[in-house]
């Protein structure tokens, strides 16, 4: 049913005669009527999302409060700009609008932009200079030092100007047999660029201890060369120390900042870049004279002090020193004697107060020493009294209980017999204890028998005696 | 160093180093006489190279061949 709606209405669409086009017929004809209608036009907004594919075409959108189009600046155009266009930059664009046909959109081509509320020679410059103070060009600390006194100096410039009269005669005025070389350049115009850079390289080829870059005062478009970054590159990289005395004392120029030195006018670098001769000579001739009156004032001063050194008593009196010293030195040893004696008495009392104190305390710590020796001691000999009772004891009924074995009785018992002298005082025990012809006892167990003694007959010998 | 081989700046330092040391109380009789003598050395050292170089104004150019030409600048004050 779709279908044969859509069909019923294009049939009848063509049967009325009204024209269907294609998607590129129309965008063809906008084109047309938009390229016509707006094809040399100027509008002015605010730069956003800007984008610079491989530094060449520019896009970017140019809004104001409600709305914003798409914006092209091709190389060609962008190339020539003086300045860079940039996020928030407020432009006044020329150019035409254009549809691209394949998408059906359309954009503004930008053939020229100028900046709004200054100029863009201005803005070219606080861009360029923004720039470069980034990558370090206006740092202080790699600029180099001016030399003292250059023995060749070079200078970029116009010859045809006053400014290289002024400054000759500033030279002239200052060291009048200075070496001056110079390189002429257009100072403005379209070749001044590139003439004031290779003039930097000329003058460095040609062995120059410092170089001027001079101009009188001008237009930012006057001064412009000295504004652009190639030149700032030749000076951030020349290895000479570079003086930029461009413009008059208000006018600054990027080659000002970039430069190791800035002079205000060129005949202030004149003054700057060589001592002033007079000055100078008179400058050494006092430094002379100064060392001249230092070496005599050290002069007279050590024959004063030698003369003062020689009346002295070790030249004059020497023998005096000597006694002098004796009578020191006496003084010193009865002082001596004196102290140590003090000293040593000091020390006496201290030491015997110091004896007492340890014999008393040694006393005391060996009598609780003792005292507790004593009583272990004591300890020990109970314990060994003990011991040595018990084993009396013992040995004692051991002893008792031998005895009763042993007792003359008993041994009586068993047959022996107990010799006695005649009075019964004397055990005889050996032959030699009695004499033949004397009265014995000799007791068995039940009695006595008296005897007498016939013969003694010695058991070793066999013999009577 | 020898003083004949010395720039302008380089004697001009030396003296001035010359009188900051004769200057100190510390230096001996000897030694500041032998500085003295450096010092009477150094400054007309220093006087004749201010004097030994000769007014000279020249224009530098590049011939067509690229070659750097140095021609002396007539010049009215």
């Amino acid at each position: 049913m779709v279908y044969l709606g859509c069909f019923s209405l294009m049939d009848n669409l063509k049967n009325q005669n009204i024209h269907i086009y294609s998607v590129s017929e129309l965008n063809f004809e906008i084109k047309k009527n938009l390229e016509a209608g707006f094809s040399s036009i100027w509008v002015e907004g605010e730069v956003s999302n800007c984008y610079c594919h491989n530094n060449r075409h520019v896009y970017f959108d140019l809004k104001d409060e409600n709305s914003k189009m798409r914006i092209v600046m091709f190389h060609e155009i962008n190339k020539n700009l003086l300045f860079k266009i940039e996020n928030g930059l407020h432009l006044i664009l020329y150019g035409y609008v254009s549809v691209y046909e394949k998408r059906g959109e359309y954009q503004f081509i930008a053939l020229d932009a100028k900046p709004v509320g200054r100029g863009a020679l201005l803005l070219a410059f606080e861009q360029l200079r923004a720039k470069l103070e980034k990558q370090g060009y206006f740092d202080l600390s790699r600029k180099k030092p001016l030399p003292v006194f250059p023995k060749k100096i070079g200078a970029v410039t116009s010859t045809g100007g006053a400014v290289i009269r002024d400054m000759i005669s500033i030279l002239s005025r200052r060291f009048e047999n200075f070496n001056l070389i110079i390189r002429n350049v257009n100072v403005q115009g379209p070749s001044s660029e590139e003439e004031i850079c290779s003039a930097i390289d000329d003058l460095c080829e040609c062995g120059v201890d410092v170089i001027i870059i001079a101009r009188g005062g001008g237009s930012l478009e006057d001064l412009w060369a000295f504004n652009t970054e190639s030149v700032a590159q030749k000076v951030y990289r020349c290895s000479i120390p570079v003086i930029s005395a461009v413009g008059h004392e208000t006018d600054y120029t990027i080659c000002d900042f970039v430069a190791d030195f800035r002079a205000a006018t060129p005949s202030v670098a004149a003054q700057v870049v060589i001592i002033d001769k007079a000055e100078v000579t008179e400058n050494i001739k006092s430094k002379l004279n100064r060392i001249k009156l230092m070496v005599e004032n050290k002069v007279n001063s050590s024959t004063k002090e030698y003369y003062f050194l020689t009346e002295r008593k070790i030249f004059t009196r020497p023998k005096s020193i000597i006694l002098d010293f004796w009578q020191g030195f006496d003084g010193i040893t009865m002082r001596l004697r004196e102290v140590t004696g003090k000293l040593i008495n000091n020390k006496t009392v201290q030491v015997s107060n110091m004896q007492q104190f340890i014999n008393k305390r040694k006393i005391l710590d060996k009598i609780v020493l003792n005292r507790s020796f004593i009583n272990n001691i004591v300890i020990r000999l109970f314990s060994a009294v003990r011991g040595k009772l018990k084993a009396v004891k013992n040995n004692v009924i051991v002893t008792l209980k031998d005895l009763q074995s042993n007792s003359p009785a008993a041994v009586l018992e068993k047959g022996f017999a107990l010799v006695l002298d005649e009075e019964e005082k004397n055990v005889i025990k050996s032959i030699s204890d009695i004499q033949v012809g004397q009265n014995i006892n000799i007791n068995l167990k039940d009695g006595i028998l008296l005897s007498k003694i016939l013969n003694k007959i010695n058991k070793k010998l066999g013999l009577e005696v | 160093m020898e003083i004949e081989k010395m720039s302008f700046e380089e004697a001009l330092k030396k003296l001035e180093e010359i009188v900051k040391e004769l200057e100190g109380e510390s230096i001996q009789l000897e030694e500041s006489i032998e500085k003295f003598e450096l010092g009477v050395k150094l400054s007309s050292h220093c006087l004749s190279k201010l004097n030994e170089a000769e007014r000279k104004i020249e224009e530098l150019t590049r011939s067509e061949e690229g070659k750097l030409i140095v021609k002396e600048l007539k010049m009215d004050e």
